[in-house]
């Protein structure tokens, strides 16, 4: 397979092309779109299966042998998610704390990504491999000590309990900085001996030869901040702070505790829409690719 | 890399990030540590007013534990079987997407689907598809009423059912159905990181390439592979980290028992453990806990050992 | 390399010198509870309730806290959902840890018995004692505590379900109860001429019969392995756990012997549960082709969830409830389940009483039990509520096997009001649960390998082993 990639990759370029050659390009095309468009059924279909739930009465969900397709398109489900729910507020809720986390949250990424690829100070590789080894605890054991600290700071119900105990990501930190480290030195070097400032240089030529992980790291934040739900619930529960999880599991929650979950999903798919949309425009920007951003190396 | 002339101006691009380490990550993992060797600490216990004594006892708990080899080798089995798996495909995925023109932006958009869709909907799918839902199955009167959607593949091609995660499924069944899964899960994240990588590479080489008359193996292997191995070492050192941390897929698959009806448990791992004791013997948890640290940090040195030598930067 | 390894080094030298440092913080137990001399003072307390209710149970909690108010105004009740009883729980858990917890909470017991390693749970006999007067903004006086009538009001098992904690002191009061019943299809028992079973060995006959009509069904489905198990034990009368001394008990001949019996009855297809089925049991109970079943036995609160779907705007066939066989039937046993309420300890004692009346007014208010039971499907807790107008007429009156199947399934459970019992509750009390569940499991349908006996003793080994593993 990675052979008949690079074949296509370098087909545009062939001046001329004989007829087995272009046998052997159709298969090799062929392969190549047999090949994702598997790949992209088999990752879509959890997508496909949240939307046909949204529209499925909860006795079908609820069927032991599941429906592929429902048997009777409910679009109530759609109305009662947008009625019961308080959804603007979850959705801007969530977005004012997706949007500030992420911000500040790249802006602290870039600064020690930075540090790491490019400075050179005492003690680098030690402090490097200390940010690493945090990563090897399972994060659920540190729930107790911060539940202790925020409370310490008096910072329970309120938007900066959501949002700074989890600015700092080592697993964001070490993507940028492999991401930096592909960028050629000798970039770095010409900039300090034409007398750059270290910011400036960081901010005209590794930000943008670095966008599409920087927008990969926006989108994965974004979403954790669509997807977050233990730690909200602990520490902001009140309802002008509510993320859209927290929002969403107890406002489909029958009175026998079962969750009403095609409601749900009608919810999810709701306030997922404008998300999705934010990201097709993002797409763009991962796609673009270097070469055309116009930096030459 | 080049010596700063002020060495005090790295501190400064990292202090934001070392103060808030520090205060949420570092504070919390003093104190795992203090609660690790704390013999028999519960966190409800001490603020009943129990007293702890200091010692191993904790760590002896946890080494005892009958069933703590198979945490251990279902943890490894799940990292060593899926890392490599879902990185050579999302490398494959990658590349793919990078060469394709026509319907290149739609099977794109398709490829971020994923991450607008709710991780209910990604558990309940998993279930439908290998679920067997009947009575008995495994002796002689079975009832099956539907085999799951998986199964009515393989029939379909002639092949016969196979039990995979219900009661009287095999071990290995078990392990191939999570196999599928957490690559399946992981896919995504990895598809992404590597498009950006991809993106990152200068086209010139290429161009050089071109002009060269390189073979397209070649350039595979002497140009993407290389330039992208400082992202193909992120994915692998962050997947093995993530893999011995694995715990939700399963729960996601076979609910909180962590194993087929009939043998509970079967497919627990550390952190399984490590949840379970969570609920009130914190002591216990945090031992364990640093019994996986010890573990995970010897496979990254390798990993990065290995990574050191193999990546271009 | 090296300088990784100096950095763990330092890393673990920096962790062992604060050990020292922080060894010993929590100090935040609440104190004990002690009633003061005036009773409640009428003094402006806010009261935060966590629960799991739905957003109509909500409402009608809405409405209620709206009378309590009349009569006690400075009272402010601040309830929230806080997601499923184990989120509650473990909300609660990480509260009481800096004493943030709540005032009251609803509960199972074994929450209760990890609350209590904090001490933060008020023991609430000397309220109940409590003969003080009270008087409440209408102008009218009830006493702090309860009245025998109050207390002999209440279905005796559920309310002594808030002393099984082993130091018998009361701690929880039943707020709405469920129990287990069994569903059978009433239109295939009377086409056939079956009659419900009252005991075990009447089940089997019937399940016998039954694969003769329709050799392709399970009759009898079981939701919960563990709920089994457990009123298999009460009913025997054989031990299961204790709240005190040595706490596993259930590894026993008589268990034994009923595991083993179950096991051929799995075999033989007459029986199946949630977890060996792959799906719950009432989906089979309400199959109309295929493979089906003619009885469930299921949670009472779940009774719609046993309907089968109109077809035609008719329900295909009509649901009977009774309740579920015996082994003795002059003694029946059967599960009490659903949330308690509990009190957590407070600096301020006000605030406890306050607790305290708001819990005496929802378990003890006719007209608020009656309609949260019709909302919620759940069983009321006192005996009196049968008696309400609205309740009676509205509700248990209009009882069937097809619209108000709910109420079908309340009246069977208030019908059967002596028959409740509850397990003991301590620390570990929910692990013995789930073993004997998994061990239903494994017995049922593991391969003996030739010998079932050596089988079924080695699980129910295995069984106590991790229990004790958990607990110690």
């Amino acid at each position: 397979m990675s052979e008949s990639t690079m074949k296509v990759m370098q087909e545009k370029d062939l001046r001329k092309v004989t007829s087995s050659q272009k046998a052997v390009k159709i298969a090799v095309q062929f392969m190549l779109y047999a090949f994702l468009i598997l790949m992209a059924i088999i990752i879509i279909f959890p997508f496909y299966w949240m939307l046909i739930s949204s529209v499925k009465s909860l006795s079908e969900y609820r069927l032991s042998v599941p429906t592929l397709f429902p048997r009777e398109i409910l679009f109530s489900n759609y109305v009662e998610a947008f009625n019961q729910a308080n959804l603007g507020r979850l959705f801007l809720n969530t977005l004012y704390v997706g949007l500030v986390s992420t911000l500040l949250s790249l802006v602290i990424t870039v600064l020690s990504a930075f540090a790491f690829a490019r400075l050179e100070f005492k003690g680098k590789n030690t402090l490097f491999a200390l940010l690493l080894a945090t990563m090897m605890i399972p994060g659920e054991l540190f729930t107790i000590t911060n539940y202790a600290t925020v409370n310490a700071f008096g910072w329970m119900d309120s938007f900066t309990v959501l949002i700074v105990p989890f600015l700092v990501s080592v697993f964001y930190i070490y993507l940028l900085r492999q991401n930096f480290m592909q960028i050629p030195n000798e970039l770095y070097l010409a900039a300090k001996v034409d007398g750059t400032s270290d910011l400036k240089y960081l901010w005209k030529v590794m930000i943008p030869l670095a966008l599409p992980t920087l927008i990969s790291i926006t989108i994965l934040k974004m979403m954790g901040a669509w997807n977050s739900y233990v730690w909200p619930r602990l520490v902001a529960n009140k309802e002008e702070y509510r993320l859209i999880t927290n929002g969403l599991r107890n406002a489909f929650t029958e009175s026998t505790g079962d969750v009403n979950i095609p409601v749900q999903m009608a919810a999810v798919a709701i306030v997922s829409l404008p998300l999705f949309l934010v990201f097709i425009f993002l797409r763009k920007y991962i796609m673009k690719g270097v070469s055309r951003s116009g930096i030459k190396g | 890399m080049v010596e700063s002339k002020h060495p005090w101006k790295a501190w400064i691009y990292l202090a934001p990030a070392i103060v808030l380490l520090l205060i949420f990550t570092v504070w919390p993992i003093i104190n795992t540590v203090r609660m690790a060797f704390l013999e028999g600490y519960s966190s409800m216990s001490a603020v009943g007013g129990m007293q702890y004594n200091f010692g191993f006892g904790n760590f002896k708990q946890v080494l005892q534990y009958k069933d703590f080899l198979s945490c251990l080798t279902n943890t490894m089995l799940l990292c060593v079987l899926t890392v490599p798996i879902s990185t050579i495909l999302a490398l494959l995925i990658a590349v793919c997407l990078n060469a394709i023109r026509p319907l290149q932006r739609l099977l794109q958009t398709i490829f971020f689907l994923p991450y607008v869709t709710n991780s209910i909907a990604i558990g309940m799918v998993f279930a439908a598809m290998f679920n067997m839902v009947g009575s008995a199955f495994g002796s002689e009167n079975e009832i099956v009423i539907t085999a799951g959607i998986i199964n009515n593949v393989i029939e379909f091609f002639g092949g016969t059912a196979v039990n995979w995660i219900n009661a009287g499924s095999t071990y290995w069944a078990n392990i191939t159905v999570m196999v599928v899964y957490i690559v399946w899960n992981a896919l995504p994240f990895k598809i992404l990181i590597l498009l950006g990588g991809l993106q990152s590479i200068n086209k010139q080489y290429y161009d050089a390439a071109k002009v060269d008359g390189t073979s397209r193996r070649r350039v595979f292997t002497k140009i993407t592979v290389p330039l992208l191995s400082p992202m193909l070492a992120y994915v692998v050192i962050t997947g093995f980290i993530g893999g011995f941390k694995e715990y939700s897929s399963i729960v996601g698959i076979f609910g909180d028992d962590m194993g087929p009806t009939g043998d509970p448990r079967r497919l627990n791992t550390m952190v399984g453990f490590i949840y379970d004791a969570l609920a009130n013997k914190q002591g216990r948890a945090s031992a364990a806990a640093l019994i996986l640290f010890g573990i995970i940090f010897v496979v990254t040195m390798i990993n990065l050992y290995v990574s050191k030598k193999k990546t271009h930067y | 390399m090296k300088k990784i390894l100096l950095a763990t080094l330092l890393l673990l030298a920096l962790c062992f010198n604060c050990v020292s440092m922080v060894a010993c913080n929590n100090s935040n137990v609440a104190p004990e509870f002690e009633m003061p001399e005036v009773g409640y003072d009428g003094s402006e307390v806010t009261i935060n309730f966590y629960h799991t209710m739905g957003a109509n149970l909500r409402e009608v909690l809405d409405a209620y806290i709206v009378e309590f108010n009349k009569l006690y105004p400075n009272i402010h009740i601040n309830h929230q959902q806080v997601g499923s009883y184990d989120d509650v729980r473990d909300q609660i858990k990480t509260e009481i840890t800096v004493g943030n917890q709540p005032h009251i909470a609803y509960c199972y017991p074994d929450h209760v018995a990890l609350y209590n390693l904090a001490k933060a749970v008020v023991s609430l006999d000397d309220l109940i004692a409590s003969d003080l007067e009270v008087t409440r903004a209408d102008g009218t006086t009830e006493t702090m505590g309860l009245t025998d009538e109050q207390i002999a009001d209440f279905i005796q098992g559920y309310y002594n379900e808030g002393k099984q904690f082993g130091d018998g002191k009361m701690y929880t009061m039943p707020l709405s109860k469920s129990t287990e019943v069994l569903y059978y299809n009433k239109t295939f028992f009377e086409a056939n001429n079956l009659t419900p079973p009252t005991t075990w060995d009447e089940m089997e006959a019937l399940c016998e019969k039954i694969r003769q009509i329709d050799p392709t069904c399970i009759p009898l489905g079981y939701d919960s392995e563990a709920n089994w198990f457990i009123t298999m034990c009460e009913q025997y009368g054989s031990p299961y756990t204790s709240a005190t001394g040595e706490h596993f008990l259930f590894d026993n001949d008589t268990n034994r012997n009923f595991v083993a019996r179950f096991r051929e009855w799995h075999q033989k297809n007459y029986v199946t549960t949630k977890e060996l089925s792959g799906g719950y049991t009432s989906d089979l109970f309400k199959a109309q082709d295929g493979t089906r079943s003619y009885m469930s036995i299921g949670s009472s609160a779940g009774a719609t969830h046993q309907r089968p779907d109109k077809v035609n705007d008719a329900y295909p066939f009509e649901v009977g409830i009774t309740t579920i066989p015996q082994v003795d039937p002059a003694n029946p046993k059967v599960i009490s389940q659903g949330p308690s309420l509990c009190i957590f300890k407070k600096a301020n004692q006000q605030e406890v009483i306050a607790s305290w009346l708001f819990v005496k007014f929802l378990t003890t208010s006719v007209e608020f039990q009656a309609e949260f039971s019709m909302v919620s499907g759940y069983v009321p807790v006192i005996k009196s509520v049968g008696q309400n107008e609205v309740y009676k007429n509205e509700f248990l009156d209009k009882a069937n096997g097809g619209d108000f199947i709910a109420a079908l399934s309340a009246k069977v459970c208030l019908e059967q009001e002596a028959a409740y019992y509850t397990s003991p509750a301590f620390n570990g009390s929910s692990t013995a649960r789930d073993q004997v569940g998994l061990l239903m499991q494994k017995c049922l349908s593991a391969d003996a390998n030739g010998d079932v006996a050596a089988m079924i003793k080695k699980a129910f080994e295995d069984a106590v082993a991790e229990c004790k593993y958990q607990a110690d």
